[in-house]
């Protein structure tokens, strides 16, 4: 598991890294299939510039601090950029026309425009909507599966 | 009001009515509780005192010896404290099993009570309003829909269906299938439980707070703690974002969007307080 505000990569083929129900969070795993290694983030909000001391100690709280530790260690481990593919889970979003509740939509804007900055694409994506799911990376074969809370089957997100 | 007791009057199972905790609500507006009534009125219970034993001898609110002992646990703790094990305590008992109805797993609704409890409450502390009332408020808000699961649990696709396509909030979609919904249920069944007025109007206008007149910002405590616990990831079920967004709710407590994140922020530090409480279902 990999716990909310935090991140993981690894090397193991033997590991599923998961997430806890993401509610407006987003979920971002990568997978680089040349390395062969994965990690996931669990990010709560856009941006640490609120609180950097809280972003000191918990990077993956926020996107911005925690997109750049995330790829920082996949770059550690010899991963390159161009070979990573990105995964993103979450965002959900209430019935808010005042868009005083946005958070999950801010997280998925904030988060477009860092991957930009830094040349990455997103490979595949199910954000938004009016459900909580979880995300699980299998590190072995690079599969992304999605939980939806309330429902028994879960749904591939992509298969490499 | 005729429709709402007709509803409940028709399930097959309803719970227990909680006797002690609005027997508790009573001492805890006065300024020096005789510590010996306390324990008095939560030892008619023997299993709710066992439990709140068990989780006053957890580890994370353990001393170094354990007590088996309810007027030291009330010594130690101090009664707000134990007022609140005592209140969580019940809340498990009730709020634990799986709801099918909602597509609620084993647990779920419970941990959805305690992270919008604990958030609520740490809310109330920080803008100086009582903590105890609206953790109470706060942990007991979705009680209508143990209720309500019974009759969903053969029409829950429906229900599922009808929120997705009309894109409406699944309170409205109950309304609309069952005739009543799940807050004004649960509120109801609170006032013959004999919990203060103020919990009841909390609780029914839990996702529409401005309705809730005097009692406003009770109720605009438990939606903003409620969207924050779903916003955490503490909302399950299909669709269990269906739910309205209240701008006002903001403006009764006298806060902007802008807080949204460090309350959530807070919440996320409470993550030990809310894992403990957990426990209690398990």
């Amino acid at each position: 598991m990999v716990g909310m505000a935090d991140l993981m990569v690894s090397q193991n083929q033997s590991m599923i890294l998961c997430t806890f129900p993401l509610g407006s969070c987003l979920g971002i795993a990568i997978y680089d299939p040349v390395a062969r290694l994965g990690g996931v983030l669990h990010s709560m909000l856009p941006d640490s510039s609120i609180d950097p001391q809280r972003a000191a100690a918990r990077p993956g709280m926020f996107l911005d601090t925690g997109l750049a530790l995330l790829l920082e260690h996949a770059g550690n481990l010899k991963s390159k950029k161009e070979n990573l593919l990105i995964y993103v889970a979450g965002g959900s979003e209430i019935m808010d026309e005042t868009a005083c509740f946005n958070i999950g939509k801010r997280n998925y804007e904030v988060l477009t425009g860092l991957l930009a900055k830094q040349g990455l694409k997103i490979h595949a994506a199910d954000v938004g909507g009016l459900t909580n799911r979880t995300m699980q990376l299998n590190l072995g074969t690079g599969e992304v599966r999605l939980k939806f809370s309330g429902q028994a089957k879960m749904k591939m997100l992509c298969k490499p | 009001m005729q429709a709402i007791d007709d509803y409940i009057n028709s399930v097959r199972f309803l719970p227990a009515a909680p006797r002690v905790v609005p027997e508790l609500m009573k001492l805890l507006n006065q300024t020096d509780v005789d510590s010996s009534k306390v324990v008095k009125l939560v030892s008619f219970d023997p299993a709710l005192t066992a439990n709140v034993l068990r989780i006053c001898n957890s580890a994370y609110f353990g001393a170094a010896t354990p007590t088996s002992d309810l007027q030291e646990a009330v010594t130690r703790l101090g009664f707000q404290q134990v007022y609140q094990l005592v209140a969580a305590a019940t809340g498990a008992r009730m709020l634990g099993a799986a709801q099918p109805g909602y597509g609620f797993d084993q647990g779920e609704l419970w941990k959805h009570s305690v992270a919008v409890a604990v958030t609520a409450q740490l809310m109330a502390k920080k803008l100086g309003d009582d903590e105890n009332l609206v953790f109470t408020a706060a942990l007991l808000h979705d009680i209508g829909k143990i209720i309500l699961s019974q009759a969903l649990q053969s029409v829950y696709p429906k229900l599922v269906k009808e929120t997705e396509i009309n894109q409406q909030s699944l309170l409205e979609s109950e309304k609309k299938i069952l005739g009543v919904q799940h807050a004004e249920v649960g509120a109801r069944l609170l006032e013959r439980w004999k919990f203060p007025p103020s919990i009841v109007s909390a609780v029914w206008f839990h996702h529409t707070p401005k309705g809730a007149g005097k009692h406003q910002r009770l109720a605009a405590y438990v939606y903003m703690a409620d969207m924050i616990a779903h916003f955490m990831g503490h909302g399950y079920g299909h669709m269990a974002f269906a739910l309205r967004g209240r701008s006002d709710a903001l403006t009764i407590l006298g806060i902007t969007s802008e807080s949204i994140p460090q309350f959530l922020m807070e919440s996320f530090d409470q993550i030990n307080t809310v894992e403990a409480l957990f426990t209690l279902a398990a």
